[in-house]
């Protein structure tokens, strides 16, 4: 139960879509253009061109094909590239769950932050934002500039997990 | 260690929250000098619960304003504070 | 039942103590070796250096304190009895020179009159000169262990955890609640600080099937709960929060892969404590020596590890458990020669014991131990007012039991007296904690008064303090338990009074006159047993723990070998200095270019936001204390923002790239404050503005380009005009988008070039092509300062340092004067513009050369009326200048000072004047 591959993901655009006001009438532009809704607090939903991930309550984050966003936000809302400053680590294995209590205070361990799950927390004083794309599969969003160091953090700490 | 019930995250430690300010303190972007200062300045400080702003910096990123006890750090009441949000 | 035999061929376990080989069984802790293999002396005390032998069999242990391990492994105060042998373990004894037998120390036993409580207290009183002669010796006899010196090799884990229920304790209650809640689909961990689950199961076996402990064990793991060993349950925080130490292996083992500890953070439900109770020791001369222990350890060494502490022993006791070590000790061969019962009528247990052809004796308090080093040989008692005497080579001893409430307290819980049992329960708790087993009921016991002569009855044995030093703190007159226990130190020792704290408690109690608890407690602090210094360092312990943040263009400027600076949680590069070149002179070199033909810089670690929306504008008209609306589309201009108190704490630039959409820029080391900032008055203050504030701090790489050819180059580069200057375009390099904004530090014309981080690298090696074709080089912080020193432009920190309001820094014109921003009321404030306040000057050395940090004075040793904040050399012409803050400085110019720097012991002549020295009507900035 303490297996864990750790690998950085090549970089990918990464965009900001915030709503500043009529967050309903946004919602139904979204599931209209888009034929799914824009996710909840703590989840993630997409279709084959467009992932969004929600960690904030005014703010998603976009992957993928942002063009019509612009259109759909109209004067309720903007869109900012992020990209840049993000570096993505895939942890997969059983072992994942355990290595995010590592220098942590989130529960990773709840099998109800499973597929679909997303969530902002603190690992090793870095602030990281997970995003559970598999049963044993997930993505964590990391600060460019912190990502060296947490990458040799998880390498380290993936050397001592026992459950 | 508190635990802080985030609004929008649910029970979080707090390692992930900062604390502002009280919300005495605030001070209201068109408040006059003798105003303005008199929040920024005077005080309560209670032995007792208190009203607090603090941000869910590692997490939401939301603020909240937390009624906690001074002495015995009892949460009983956290808001939401900033603009409509859609569930 | 007959006990266990130890099995001198199962003892397979290489072992040293202070240099001499021994064999120990498997599953036996230090102590337990030591016993077996006849070992009595064990340490000496801290104070009297009285020999000391092991007394308890648990975490409680005052005097087995030993030295386990080597080099950065070493682990000095090791309970003997905490410590379960491994093959190749090497312990040592303590606080013992030249060697535990022969301890040149037990001299002070001898001046033990001069050396009661409070005597360290009362040195502090008379001749300073005296006290630095007593300081130097009672220096090299304080302290137990030594430290370790070298570096520890071993990781420590730091492990979040979460469950429904937290059990601590695995003896029979805690098992029985953590198979019941398991077993109850609920989350569980159940933590025992032994090696087996167990507890008094081991001691007292009960009439419960054999293998209960396993096959309990066993469930609950089937069940899904986590079951932890050699795990102690240190300290209790707020909300339900539990720490506990883990030992992956034993105190200066090597684990094979090298993880020594862990600490978990368990966020739990609720905890059940299910702690158990310590035996409590009497009070009689010379209670402390070699083979005088608690009753209960003398049962668990007997069953659970098969060794007998001695062949003729005598049990003291005020309870009806010590009798279950008499009958342990006869079925193990041993000759117990009486029980001493101090209650006067005796109790079912003890008739029991008579009937059997015990000797007891009822009304029976010991008075006194004889032997000395060898281990104890004999104990005198009253018996029923009589004394009598007899010779033995163990005394068990049994005071009654003390409940372990420590976390229960630490929880914020009250404590109940229980007058039979002479002890503290756990009472209610405003957190989620109960607490169940032998911790809430403790053995009923009689009340015993010690008889003895106070001097040599220990009650704090790890600090050597006896009834009679509680006796002096009351005759000095310090009345209250928190005087007791600082002025006696009793209770403060690595052991934190497990044993003690109750009886002297009960001796202060006789002398206020009131009950127990009328008398009070000190507080149970965190941790419940001693913690390693590596352990709470944890992952981060080799470096300090604090991340480097890394730049997005490290690679490119490591190939460099640049001198690197610190700037908060950055590295960033000082200078690039070439063969011979000292910082100083490559500094100048790379401002001379600046200057003179073209330079370039990395200024990706600013503070960038990106402001979208319709209420853009209005939005940074509150975050900043300029105007911002007035910007066409495509232009920028310097910013500065003031907090609520009207005093100035960053600046920056803003520039409006379209209708809607700004970039912000601010200081490195303020951008986390920035972002906070923003955010709040985003959220709280305005929570109705149509606007999207993004911190893209990381997103951008910046390169500034500066220098008379700064212009080609960039041009070569986009293959366009440049932004004429506060201008900013959008171009793209390599087909790569940027922003050009046309804006300077250093005095030159400049743009600084913004890119995607993760486009950075080819960018970077564009720029630099491009740059050193035209015969320039890049540049460092250090240069930096010198061009902005010299152009008079601020930095946040420096000029920028909290204290000064806009005003005092020269800046009034360039104020809103619409006012709404965030700091309007506070610049209202008649404080702000009145005399006497630090102005920003600039400063040019007459004679010497003016150090940075100087303090600024009339003459020599006259009180400072300022300081230096940042000194440099003309870049061109040479000849120190600097700038600083000076009390009334705007009304001083051409007044001459003295920048004196007493620690370094430097000081300059200078003169006040503006704060610029260079190209004050800007023109460099034009074609």
């Amino acid at each position: 139960m303490t297996e864990v591959a750790i690998s950085r993901l090549p970089e990918a655009p990464l965009h900001v879509v915030e709503i500043w006001s009529n967050p309903q009438d946004v919602a139904q532009r979204f599931a209209a253009a888009m034929g799914f809704a824009l996710p909840a607090m703590g989840l993630s939903a997409s279709n084959d061109r467009l992932g969004l991930m929600r960690f904030e309550p005014s703010v998603w984050l976009a992957e993928g094909d942002v063009s019509g966003l612009a259109d759909i936000l109209a004067e309720n809302g903007a869109l900012t590239e992020i990209g840049g400053g993000v570096v993505r680590i895939r942890l997969s294995g059983a072992g994942w769950r355990a290595l995010l209590m590592e220098a942590g205070v989130f529960d990773a361990e709840d099998p109800n932050f499973g597929p679909g799950c997303t969530a902002a927390t603190l690992i090793d004083h870095v602030n990281v934002r997970l995003h559970v794309v598999a049963e044993d599969v997930c993505i964590a969003y990391v600060p460019a500039s912190y990502s060296r160091a947490l990458l040799h953090f998880w390498d380290e700490a993936g050397k001592t997990l026992t459950a | 260690m508190m635990q802080i019930a985030c609004p929008h995250c649910g029970s979080r430690a707090q390692q992930e929250f900062m604390y502002e300010r009280t919300v005495d303190s605030v001070v209201p972007l068109d408040a006059p000098t003798d105003k303005a200062m008199a929040a920024l300045f005077t005080r309560t400080n209670p032995r007792g619960p208190d009203d607090e702003i603090w941000r869910h910096t590692y997490g939401c990123r939301a603020w909240m304003v937390v009624t906690r006890h001074r002495v015995t750090h009892e949460i009983t009441a956290v808001r939401a504070v900033g603009p409509e949000v859609l569930p | 039942m007959t006990a266990p035999r130890r099995a001198a061929k199962a003892a397979t376990l290489n072992f040293t103590f202070d240099g001499k080989a021994y064999r120990a069984v498997p599953g036996e802790t230090l102590a337990a070796a030591l016993l077996a293999n006849g070992v009595k002396l064990v340490g000496r005390s801290f104070k009297y250096h009285r020999p000391r032998g092991i007394m308890t069999a648990g975490v409680e242990e005052p005097n087995a304190l030993v030295t386990v391990g080597e080099g950065g492994r070493r682990e000095p105060n090791t309970r003997a009895t905490d410590v379960f042998v491994y093959d190749g373990l090497v312990a040592r004894s303590q606080n013992r020179w030249p060697s535990l037998r022969f301890d040149f120390g037990s001299v002070f036993g001898l001046f033990s009159k001069a050396l009661p409580a409070g005597f360290y207290y009362k040195t502090f009183f008379g001749s300073a000169k005296r006290w630095m002669i007593y300081e130097y010796f009672i220096r090299k006899a304080a302290g137990l262990g030594n430290a370790p010196t070298e570096a520890d090799p071993d990781r420590f884990s730091h492990r979040a955890a979460f469950c429904d229920v937290l059990i601590v304790g695995g003896g029979p209650a805690g098992l029985q609640a953590a198979v019941e809640e398991a077993e109850a689909g609920k989350r569980v961990i159940l933590v025992e600080q032994d090696a087996i689950l167990g507890a008094s199961l081991i001691r007292d076996p009960q009439t419960l099937d054999a293998g209960w402990v396993e096959a309990t064990a066993a469930r609950i793991r089937k069940a899904g709960g986590r079951i932890l060993t050699r795990t102690s349950a240190s300290g209790y925080w707020e909300h339900d929060l539990v720490t506990l130490t883990q030992l992956c292996v034993e105190p200066g083992q090597t684990a094979e892969n090298r993880l020594a500890q862990r600490l978990w953070r368990v966020r739990a439900g609720r905890v059940i404590l299910a702690t158990g109770s310590i035996e409590r020791p009497i009070a009689f001369a010379n209670n402390d020596r070699p083979g005088i222990m608690l009753s209960q350890a003398v049962r668990t060494y007997i069953r659970r590890f098969g060794v007998v502490p001695g062949q003729r022993a005598i049990i003291a006791t005020n309870n009806d458990d010590a009798y279950d070590t008499a009958d342990a000790l006869i079925a193990a061969g041993a000759n117990v020669v009486a029980v001493l019962d101090a209650r006067e009528t005796a109790s079912g247990r003890a008739a029991h014991a008579q009937a059997a052809g015990m000797t007891v004796h009822l009304g029976a308090v010991p008075k006194a131990a004889k032997g000395g080093r060898q281990g104890v040989t004999g104990l005198v008692a009253s018996v029923a007012g009589a004394t009598q005497s007899w010779a033995v080579d163990l005394i068990a001893v049994s005071g009654g039991f003390t409940p372990v409430v420590h976390l229960h307290q630490q929880a914020g819980g009250t404590l109940n007296w229980v007058e039979e049992a002479q002890a503290f329960v756990p009472g209610s708790s405003r957190q989620n904690v109960t607490t169940i087993g032998g911790a809430a009921k403790p053995e009923a016991v009689g009340v015993m008064r010690p008889i003895s002569q106070p001097k040599k009855s220990f009650i704090d044995f790890q600090n050597d303090v006896t009834l009679a030093d509680v006796d002096l703190a009351w005759a000095e007159g310090y009345r209250s338990v928190e005087h007791l226990k600082r002025y006696t130190t009793l209770g403060m020792a690595t052991d934190q009074g497990k044993l003690g704290n109750m009886a002297a408690l009960g001796r202060l109690a006789e002398q206020q006159g009131v009950s127990i608890p009328e008398a009070g407690l000190t507080t149970f602090r965190p941790p419940y047993t001693p913690v390693s210094m590596g352990l709470i360092a944890g992952p981060g312990a080799p470096h300090g723990g604090a991340h480097i943040r890394r730049l997005a263009l490290y690679d490119l400027h490591a190939a460099k070998a640049p001198i690197w600076q610190p700037l908060g949680y950055w590295f960033r590069p000082r200078a690039y200095p070439q063969a011979g070149e000292t910082l100083a002179t490559a500094a100048l070199r790379e401002a001379r270019a600046v200057r003179t033909s073209v330079g370039m810089t990395d200024v990706s670690t600013l503070a960038k936001f990106e402001i979208t929306g319709p209420d853009a504008a209005a939005f940074l008209e509150i975050i900043c204390a300029t105007s911002v609306a007035k910007l066409a589309i495509g232009r920028g201009r310097y910013t500065f923002m003031l907090r609520e108190d009207g005093l100035a704490f960053d600046d920056g630039t803003v520039w409006r790239l379209d209708e809607n959409r700004y970039l912000l820029t601010s200081s490195t080391g303020g951008a986390d404050r920035m972002a906070t900032h923003i955010s709040y008055v985003r959220q709280y203050l305005c929570p109705h503005l149509r606007v999207s504030a993004v911190n893209v701090q990381e997103h951008y790489a910046g390169i500034a380009i500066a220098g008379p050819r700064a212009k080609q180059v960039v041009e070569g580069l986009i293959g366009q005009d440049v932004p004429r200057h506060m201008s900013a375009i959008a171009a793209s390099i390599h087909g790569l988008p940027v922003h050009v904004l046309a804006a300077s530090y250093s005095g030159e014309r400049a743009f600084e070039v913004y890119c995607s981080a993760s486009e950075a690298p080819s960018i970077w090696a564009a720029c630099e092509a491009a740059v050193l074709a035209q015969g320039g080089c890049l540049y460092g912080l250090e240069a930096m300062e010198f061009l902005r020193i010299e152009k008079g432009h601020l930095v946040v920190g420096g000029e920028i340092d909290g204290r000064l309001s806009p005003y005092d820094l020269g800046l009034e014109k360039m104020l809103n004067k619409a006012g709404g921003f965030i700091g309007a009321a506070g610049l209202g404030r008649p404080a702000l513009r009145g005399k006497g306040r630090r102005q920003l000057v600039g400063l040019e050395a007459i004679e010497g050369n003016i150090p940075e940090g100087a303090m600024l004075l009339s003459a020599p040793n006259a009180a400072p009326q300022g300081h230096v904040s940042a000194a440099a050399f003309r870049v061109l012409e040479g000849g120190s200048i600097a700038l600083g803050q000076l009390i009334n400085g705007f009304d001083r110019h051409g007044e001459e000072m003295i920048a004196a720097s007493p620690t370094r012991g430097q000081s300059a002549r200078v003169r006040v004047t503006h704060p610029h020295f260079y190209d004050l009507a800007g023109e460099r900035y034009r074609d």
